[in-house]
């Protein structure tokens, strides 16, 4: 469950991202920002503790256009997108963790 | 981003497309341009498209996608026009002017704007076989 839950918190940062570049996307002068979380997800779960990962930030390194605006408004999209479906299947798997705990603990069977 | 591998395909080729579409709409916004006989005149730009091979993991054959390596020059010689008037123009009244043609560009917008449509309607099918996908487990 720490580790769906790590993966979720990248997923949602990585959503944020997205629409903090699309909500810049004419900005003169911005540079649009990645998130990764995966490969520290990974290593963490490596050693055991989920819940040692690490959101990081980085920029693109896409060439700007003429006001100096790097933000490629389909790229964002797409990875809206993706992201979103991601973000899903996490849920999704955490509700299955929730409904096992769930019916661990009912009397009733 | 390699879970949903549609996704990186379709999107390499909105990128590719809306490169070409910048290019085009560079050619047509430089149809008009008029350059002295010193200098080259305006250049048509054509955008170099090439396949990128498979990632690591894919099956054989699947491609990646599209990406677009280089920019090549039309013509420097351009169409060496008479127009005495003109202030650019030399002692024997020549200007250069662009040697590309309105008709093939706006046939390419077309096909670039058609290329864009139809890798949106790639990704939208991927999006809703992707959602049906996870709709499998749900309740």
């Amino acid at each position: 469950m720490q580790a769906i839950q790590a993966s979720l918190d990248g997923l949602a940062a990585r959503q944020r991202i997205s629409a903090q570049n699309l909500a810049n996307s004419e900005t003169p002068g911005y540079t649009a920002q990645t998130v990764s979380f995966e490969d520290s997800l990974s290593a963490a779960l490596a050693s055991g503790d989920p819940t040692q990962t690490t959101i990081a930030t980085g920029v693109t390194s896409d060439p700007p256009n003429i006001n100096g605006n790097n933000v490629s408004v389909d790229t964002e999209t797409i990875s809206m997108i993706d992201t979103g479906l991601k973000y899903q299947l996490a849920t999704q798997e955490m509700n299955n963790k929730f409904r096992i705990l769930h019916d661990s603990t009912r009397q009733d069977l | 981003m390699s879970m949903f591998p549609a996704f990186d395909i379709a999107s390499s080729a909105l990128t590719t497309h809306r490169i070409w579409m910048n290019a085009i709409s560079d050619n047509i916004a430089n149809i008009n341009t008029v350059k002295p006989m010193s200098e080259a005149a305006y250049q048509e730009k054509f955008i170099v498209a090439r396949e990128i091979p498979s990632a690591p993991g894919q099956p054989v054959g699947v491609g990646g996608g599209v990406a677009p390596v280089a920019v090549q020059y039309g013509d420097a010689t351009g169409t060496v026009t008479y127009d005495p008037t003109n202030p650019l123009a030399d002692k024997d009244g020549l200007v250069r002017r662009p040697s590309e043609n309105l008709g093939d560009q706006m046939t390419n917008l077309i096909i670039a704007q058609r290329g864009y449509q139809l890798n949106l309607a790639v990704i939208d099918r991927a999006k809703s076989s992707y959602q049906q996908a996870i709709d499998i487990n749900g309740r």
